[in-house]
């Protein structure tokens, strides 16, 4: 067991390697003029003269060949110098930093319902095959994975808050956002919610909590409906197993037979997709805090996109990566978990 | 073959969610196809919504314009020329996108060995990167535009049909009638073409149908974020564009403006819906043993 | 003396609801298996062999349905009692062991785990006793290093140590009856007999009464003490062993045993029987065998014959099993 997870550490530089290059070679089929732009404010850029932008291109290795300005590139990456963010106004590493907890909060959340939620109703599902229950619950569940979730995201936005006004939008109100900004206010987690829990201040915790029963909604619908039909398709198949036959034969009751021995089996492929899915989750703050208009990792990238920030793009690129990367570790941890055949190969 | 077709038509007929879904599509695509009557184009170019007033307010819908305006365009027209445009992509991007995954799991699967080793890890590299993301930064650097979303699209699209073509190949490589041609001095070529394919087609279409839905979305969501259509442009996700500015600006008001998220939203839902339908039809058709 | 069976099924039918179509896969069968005996039923596949097995136990898939006769286990009728009390007779009184150990067992649980469970489940025994238990199984089927073993995983141990735990696992609550399906077919031959072998040497320890299913002639030539013959749902022949091999009365008895090659005469050409195993739904009229039988005559292609008594214990189903006899006497050599 020991052994499987030092191996797949040990192919993650690796991963990250590959995924670097490409990242590098996406940015490099922009022209050195374009490229200036991620390390010079445009604003200074037009009032530079032609040697003194050749001056710029020289130290920031623009000239140098391929594999050179590859190195500088890591180099710099590596040491925490990411560029300049026309986005947020500072430089690329503090804006990230600033918004990542936002995101991982909203994405963490997420998790709990998609999960549960999904995974229950697909072996409810998949148990009453072909009876009322398994049409509704597919149903419901075509029609979930058929709603893209800024669609759905904008009909929750006016019920619930234009209408009903219970959910605004955004990562706090004005007052909340006050009090976290304050120096009294300690960061130990640096997310909100729970930092607002410690410091002893319920009122911010549930204002963050109202900021967040919108987005978590969205940005889980789509995905319970997606684990629910691989929950159910693998209980199905699960079912059919000659073990499952034996385990009956054995004289245990139904449900232990559907809760011990079907579904530990059934988990297998879940735990995989939806480790998969966890990181679709972190792809869908994207749309979600556009829609809800909260800062995040989410609108920074989408922002930085549509505004041709390419070293804000570049470095939500690497950022992405690396949430990849590891929720792929992840995954192939928790199922060397789960199935036992998986730990001696 | 025929009484196969014959079982799989019964089959489909008889689910009603397969109706419904094949009902939904054709009732799109003459919508797609009737458009210019439906909706006769303004300008020299009938994708640029027509721009009927300066009001930039949204106004709910009368008699001239049954969806309302919004940004000073008929959201009717947006909606009908936006079949079009979803047709235009999710069609244009499939079939693309499907090409290029079956030579590049056809090659894989066929030669084996280091080839198919290299070919795969690239493929899992690709597959493990989210859709949108991949998108969204591939079309920043491309360049914004329907057609370099298409391509952004197709570069990140093809990686599922690239696997399953390559474990059907796999599977069928070791069958006697494909060691009996490969005996008989057929090139391979030849043998991935007229032996392999034809037999692996149907489950290739039906992940092709069940992958245009969520395709469909994304494009969309590329263009709700403005990344992909230009501004006016016939494309329901732009159309929400619009809506959720008005939306996040008006609190409490916010419902006057219903229909610039129903009408548009509406659509979207029912054109995916359709394809995840006819989909999830034509799998369960096919082979029911797969339904679930 | 006259005995009385352990396990007694009268009559039993049991039909599947597809959507193609009713299929009668058990359509009236009886036989009586006798405490520390073992009955062997054999049959092509898809003569219903495993069903019959699988209504006894009830547990069907949910498109089967036992729809008459009775299952008397100990003079308790199996198809009335409620699911409740059944659960306590499975794995319990009755225990079944499956052809293949790789996919009968659980791959996510130790072996030890899974036959605990069984344990568990029908003695209130705690964990610690019933692990030793399980242990003690594990020994007696002859697995070496038991202690080792049962907090081993399916896949870490060989076809035949699986069968073995498997047959710990059915023999753990001492059942009165053992059903084994197919149980040696996925084993090598040398294991095959190694395993028939303990199940044996259980059953004289135990006293237990064994049903064997299987299409292997030589398994029932040394280990079943009555057979039954399955055909299409149906008993065509029912006698003891020694009985059916040198003196079959059904055509398609005398049609298996011809098939298997000989070694002490010279044959030209291997016998087989003709055609195939009827689909189910599409059954041919008057006697289903009647289509693949050598003896057949006008009426048999009309009438469907009733099981007739023609000597001490022995039954068959055939208006000319006459003719076989004859056949036979014509033949050199006996059988067995």
């Amino acid at each position: 067991m020991l052994t499987y997870i030092i191996r797949r550490l040990l192919l993650l530089p690796l991963i990250l390697f590959g995924l670097s290059l490409i990242i590098f070679g996406m940015i490099q089929s922009l022209g050195p003029d374009r490229l200036l732009a991620a390390y010079v404010n445009p604003g200074v850029l037009d009032k530079l003269t032609p040697v003194q932008l050749e001056k710029i291109k020289q130290k920031y290795g623009l000239n140098d060949p391929m594999m050179i300005r590859y190195i500088k590139w890591l180099k710099n990456t590596l040491q925490g110098d990411l560029g300049w963010s026309l986005v947020g106004k500072q430089p690329v590493k503090d804006a990230i930093l600033s918004r990542l907890p936002w995101t991982v909060e909203l994405a963490l959340y997420s998790i709990v319902p998609v999960v549960f939620v999904g995974v229950w109703l697909g072996v409810i599902a998949a148990v009453n095959r072909d009876k009322f229950l398994d049409h509704f619950v597919r149903i419901f569940a075509v029609v979930g994975w058929s709603f893209p979730d800024f669609v759905f995201g904008l009909i929750v936005l006016m019920i619930f808050y234009s209408v009903l006004g219970w959910f605004p939008p955004g990562n706090l109100s004005f007052w909340a956002d006050q009090v976290v900004k304050s120096p009294e206010f300690r960061r130990f987690t640096s997310l909100v919610t729970i930092d607002a829990l410690l410091n002893g201040r319920f009122d911010v915790f549930v204002d963050a909590l109202r900021h967040l029963v919108a987005p978590i909604l969205t940005l889980s619908w789509l995905w319970w409906a997606y684990l629910l039909r691989i929950t159910r398709s693998s209980m199905l198949e699960v079912l059919t197993k000659e073990y499952i036959r034996t385990a009956r034969a054995k004289g245990l009751a139904e449900r232990v037979v559907i809760n011990k021995h079907a579904r530990r089996n059934a988990m297998i492929p879940v735990i995989t997709v939806g480790g998969g899915m966890v990181i679709q989750l972190f792809a869908g703050t994207v749309i979600v805090e556009m829609v809800f208009n909260r800062t995040g990792m989410g609108s920074f990238t989408a922002t930085a996109a549509t505004q041709l920030d390419y070293a804000s793009i570049m470095a939500s690129a690497l950022f992405y990566s690396l949430i990849l990367v590891i929720g792929n570790l992840v995954i192939d941890i928790l199922y060397a978990t789960v199935d036992p055949r998986v730990r001696l190969g | 073959m025929r009484v196969e077709t014959k079982r799989m038509l019964r089959r489909i007929l008889r689910n009603p969610s397969a109706v419904l879904g094949f009902a939904l599509l054709i009732f799109f695509t003459l919508v797609a196809v009737f458009a210019p009557l439906i909706c006769p184009p303004q300008s020299y170019d009938p994708y640029m919504i027509p721009i009927v007033t300066w009001d930039k307010t949204p106004q709910p819908p009368t008699k001239g314009h049954p969806f309302g305006i919004i940004d000073g365009r008929d959201i009717f027209y947006g909606v009908v020329w936006g079949t079009r445009t979803a047709f235009k992509v999710g069609l244009v991007v499939t079939l693309t996108s499907t090409l290029v995954g079956l030579v590049i799991g056809s090659i894989a699967g066929y030669f084996g060995g280091w080839i198919d080793e290299v070919l795969m890890r690239i493929t899992d590299v690709f597959l493990s990167i989210p859709y949108i993301l991949a998108a969204i930064v591939l079309t920043a650097f491309l360049g914004m535009g329907l057609d370099k979303v298409m391509i952004s699209l197709i570069i990140f699209g093809w990686m599922g049909t690239a696997r399953l073509i390559r474990a059907n190949i796999l599977q069928a490589r070791e069958e006697q009638y494909v060691l009996a041609a490969r005996a008989l001095g057929v090139s391979d070529f030849f043998v991935i073409t007229k032996h392999i394919l034809p037999n692996t087609i149907f489950p290739v279409l039906i992940q092709a149908t069940m992958r245009i839905g969520s395709l469909v979305i994304t494009a969309a969501a590329l263009s709700f974020l403005g990344l992909g259509a230009p501004v006016g442009y016939a494309d329901w996700g732009a159309l929400l564009n619009f809506a959720r500015n008005w939306m996040l600006g008006a609190s409490g008001e916010a419902l006057k403006y219903w229909y610039a998220i129903v009408y548009p939203g509406t659509a979207m839902v029912l054109f995916v819906l359709a394809w995840n339908l006819v989909g999830d039809a034509l799998r369960d058709a096919f082979d029911p043993r797969l339904r679930g | 003396m006259e005995r009385k069976p352990i396990l007694s099924v009268k009559g039993l039918k049991t039909y599947f609801y597809t959507e193609d179509g009713i299929v009668k896969a058990v359509d009236g069968v009886d036989f009586d298996v006798y405490q520390g005996e073992t009955l062997g039923i054999v049959g092509e596949s898809g003569c219903g062999k495993s069903v019959t097995a699988l209504s006894i136990l009830r547990i069907l898939d949910e498109k089967g349905k036992i729809v008459d006769g009775q299952v008397l286990l100990d003079g308790v009728d199996l198809t009335k009692i409620d699911e409740q009390e059944m659960r306590r007779i499975r794995g319990k009184d009755i225990a079944i062991i499956f052809q293949e150990p790789m996919v009968a067992l659980n791959p996510v649980f130790t072996i030890g785990e899974q036959i605990m469970e069984a344990i568990m489940l029908h003695q209130r025994l705690d964990e610690k006793n019933a692990r030793a238990m399980a242990i003690d199984l594990l020994r007696k089927v002859g697995i070496p290093e038991p202690e080792k073993r049962v907090d081993q995983y399916p896949h870490e141990l060989s076809g035949g140590m699986r069968q073995r735990a498997m047959i710990a696992m059915a023999l753990s609550c001492k059942p009165k009856v053992l059903i084994a399906d197919e149980p040696t077919t996925a084993l090598d031959v040398t294991i095959q007999a190694q395993i028939m072998e303990l199940m044996k040497q259980l059953q004289k320890e135990y006293g237990m009464a064994i049903m064997l299913i299987t299409h292997d002639l030589g398994l029932i030539a040394e280990n079943a003490d009555r057979v039954v013959v399955m055909y299409a749902g149906k008993v065509v022949e029912y006698a003891d062993v020694r009985t059916l091999f040198n003196d079959p009365k059904h055509p398609y008895t005398w049609g298996l045993l011809h098939a298997i090659p000989r070694l002490d005469i010279e044959q030209t050409r291997l016998y087989n029987i003709p055609g195939v195993v009827p689909d189910p739904l599409h059954f041919p009229p008057g006697c289903k065998f009647h289509p693949r039988c050598e003896f057949r005559e006008e009426r048999c292609t009309r009438e469907e014959p009733e099981l007739v008594e023609v000597g001490e214990n022995h039954t068959v189903r055939c208006f000319f099993w006459q003719k076989v006899v004859e056949a036979k006497m014509k033949k050199v050599g006996e059988f067995v």
